[in-house]
């Protein structure tokens, strides 16, 4: 193994370490435009340049590799002039126009220039100009003068994609990156060329020009929209949430997600329904305290005339904790209740990311169930012969014609819901949800992977979560199930749920932890900070 | 050590006790400034204020404005820096996509609430653009609604002027 010494310090690793990595477990950092963990090494930005003892000339960090006895320097003087160099290069035909570009704040080349050039333009001729906002797919747009063909976009097309849309056309200055003829951008995981892209040449048309990424605070969550279970940042400004970005995960999905969980914050903004209702029999809606309206609910699951005639539709969207009361509730109270298991219908699925099961959670939920001897029917065949009261938890249901039809033909229907959905208007009790991105808890993903949700956004103060509801309706019917915190649910999953058996909720960490993972420490962060200081 | 002569008044004089001569003296000093109000306008303290007003100085930072481009539309490009400098956070801007190939950003809406602004000038300092300055010389003027006071982009345009600074970068 050869050893070698960066800035003075001395590193034995591993041999075909490159000198970046190297330097990363010594903490040192070497600045860099194309080099992405993720993608093949190409090496040709130049701004990783670092001078050693090996070669006359500076060495590409990111693609050396490390010899025995090499030393490294990573900040003399040498090397800070290179940068410089290799920065005014770069800049040469740059438009520099940060104020409209929305990569400002998060830019790579802006924060480069700041810290190792910060000079002046000495170009006295006019700048190349080359295409501005074209069109490029359905989620991207590219603004080739910003562009500093890295290829990291390109590198991902073709490695992670699979797709090999995106190509470098013409020569030297008029090199351009575009499209092959007569093609799209247009793969499902096109916008990650959007996180990668160092500069704010192909940027989000989703979120182009709607808020300055500086104005956001962010959360990390899960993303709810397959069992994948992406770990993503949830981005909030005023409050609602503005997009979904990956963050690394090597567990989950490395460093990419789908176009579509991307798009899919988007399906939940809007029709929130938040206050508790009860509808009368004439149709009259009445907005009622919560308090009031989980003991109408209480009143109508003991209005069933027994509790083998109350139908419970849990989801599996319910994050582990709310299964978890759920559970007690249905092996508690309501020990004799149907229980039937909705969700989304499944769909495509592929073999980068995206599973076909549209359900973040159900791996989390049946286990749960599993352990606390829950069995539920899948929601198809619900018919509803001997149904008095039927309770539903969520609003993410894809129910057939028949089912809603047998669902609305029971005569008292307490649904909690969050949105305006067929299921808020057949309910005649409503209780008001929190969507995903306000709770805290944590979902399961479909390789078994427990990852915390955190609150982003601040929820209405009438809207609770499906475990809170179950709670309530417990306490109402005598149980003592008492719980404060999402962490003591958690606790009280991981003594009773085999699968869970040792996992601790602040070890989840930001990675999350695998079924069996419980007594091994959290991964270490090495690999996270590096991607988030050069997203 | 000097000493201080401290001379105190024993009470009102008799002139002053008889009371008719110090009124007189009192309407001598107020007829004496009639007659130089009516014949002598020049050396009135007394401004005439809603039909004079007094020029404020230069650098005196009023009610925002919006400066134009030569083609007459707005300068701004909402790049958001003066809301983000702003202390008060009391500009609100919602940007949109121009279609142009040189700039392609502006301010679908751009409003500030004069209720809330604290007149600090830091939009005008953060702006890259010369698009918002505070040299109209007013102040913001009384309504019967908050709503009135909450400035749209049309009336900021309104006070506007064009500015001459180059837009654009160098070596466009």
């Amino acid at each position: 193994m050869p050893t070698l010494k960066i800035d003075g310090q001395e590193i034995t690793v591993e041999r075909g370490t490159t000198i970046l990595q190297a330097a990363e477990q010594l903490g040192v950092q070497i600045p860099t435009f194309c080099y992405h963990p993720g993608l093949s090494i190409a090496a040709n930005c130049r701004m990783c340049l670092v001078d050693t003892n090996k070669a006359p000339k500076p060495l590409p960090a990111c693609h050396a590799q490390v010899m025995d006895g090499m030393e490294v320097w990573t900040d003399s003087e040498k090397v800070k002039r290179t940068r410089k160099a290799v920065l005014e290069f770069i800049l040469l035909n740059h438009p520099v126009d940060c104020p409209i570009c929305d990569q400002a704040g998060e830019c790579v080349l802006q924060d480069h220039y700041f810290k190792y050039s910060a000079q002046p333009s000495r170009l006295f001729h006019r700048k190349r100009h080359k295409a501005k906002a074209k069109v490029l797919g359905p989620n991207v747009i590219l603004d080739a003068e910003r562009c500093i063909l890295c290829t990291r976009c390109v590198r991902f097309c073709d490695e992670i994609a699979k797709s090999s849309q995106l190509t470098i056309v013409n020569r030297g200055e008029k090199s351009e990156i575009t499209t092959f003829p007569g093609k799209l951008l247009d793969n499902p995981y096109a916008a990650n060329t959007v996180d990668i892209c160092p500069v704010g040449a192909l940027t989000s048309r989703d979120f182009r020009f709607r808020t300055r990424v500086w104005m956001l605070s962010s959360e990390r969550s899960v993303c709810p929209e397959c069992a994948r279970g992406c770990t993503i940042r949830v981005d909030t400004f005023e409050n609602v949430p503005r997009r979904y970005k990956p963050v690394h995960n090597p567990k989950v999905n490395d460093w990419w997600m789908c176009d579509a969980g991307r798009a899919s914050f988007r399906d939940y903004l809007g029709d929130r329904m938040e206050g508790p209702t009860i509808v009368a029999a004439d149709g009259r809606r009445t907005a009622v305290s919560t308090a009031k309206a989980v003991e109408d609910a209480a009143r109508a699951i003991q209005a069933a005339g027994g509790h083998h005639k109350v139908a419970v539709i849990a989801s599996p969207w319910l994050t582990n904790e709310d299964a978890y009361l759920l559970a007690r509730l249905l092996t508690g109270a309501l020990a004799d209740a149907r229980v039937y298991m909705g969700g989304r219908a499944a769909g495509a699925g592929d073999d980068v990311l995206i599973q076909a099961d549209k359900n973040p959670n159900r791996r989390g939920v049946d286990a749960i169930f599993a352990a606390l001897g829950v069995t539920a029917q899948p929601l198809a065949s619900f018919a509803g012969a001997g149904v008095e009261t039927v309770v539903v938890f969520g609003d993410n249901h894809d129910a057939a014609e028949s089912v809603l039809d047998a669902i609305k033909a029971v005569p008292r229907r307490v649904v909690a819901g969050t949105r305006m959905s067929p299921w808020w208007q057949l309910a005649t009790t409503f209780l008001p949800l929190r969507l995903h991105w306000e709770k805290d808890g944590s979902y399961t993903n479909f390789e078994g992977v427990v990852q915390r949700l955190r609150r982003a956004v601040r929820a209405a103060s009438t809207c609770k979560s499906e475990g809170w509801y179950a709670m309530k309706l417990a306490q109402s019917f005598g149980d003592a199930l008492a719980f404060d915190t999402p962490q003591d649910i958690f606790a009280a999953v991981a003594s009773a749920v085999p699968e869970f058996a040792g996992l601790g909720w602040s070890a989840l960490g930001d990675h999350g932890l695998r079924f069996g993972e419980g007594a091994a420490p959290a991964a270490g962060p090495s690999a996270d900070a590096q991607m988030e200081a050069s997203p | 050590m000097a000493t201080i002569q401290v001379k105190r008044r024993d009470g009102l004089s008799l002139a002053e006790k008889l009371y008719i001569p110090e009124v007189m003296r009192g309407m001598v000093v107020t007829t004496r400034q009639l007659v130089k109000n009516v014949f002598g306008h020049q050396d009135i303290a007394t401004r005439q204020y809603p039909e004079v007003k007094k020029a404020y100085p230069e650098r005196f930072r009023g009610r925002h404005r919006l400066t134009w481009r030569d083609d007459g539309s707005v300068r701004c490009v909402a790049c958001m820096l003066c809301s983000t400098a702003c202390p008060a956070n009391c500009i609100h801007i919602v940007a949109g996509d121009r279609g142009d190939e040189k700039i392609e950003k502006y301010p679908v809406s751009f409003e500030i609430d004069l209720l809330v602004c604290v007149y600090c000038g830091m939009c005008v300092e953060a702006c890259p653009c010369d698009a918002i300055r505070m040299d109209t010389g007013t102040h913001p003027m009384p309504s019967f609604s908050r709503d009135k006071q909450r400035i749209r982009k049309v009336q900021l345009l309104e006070e506007g002027l064009p500015s001459t600074a180059r837009q654009g970068g160098l070596g466009t």
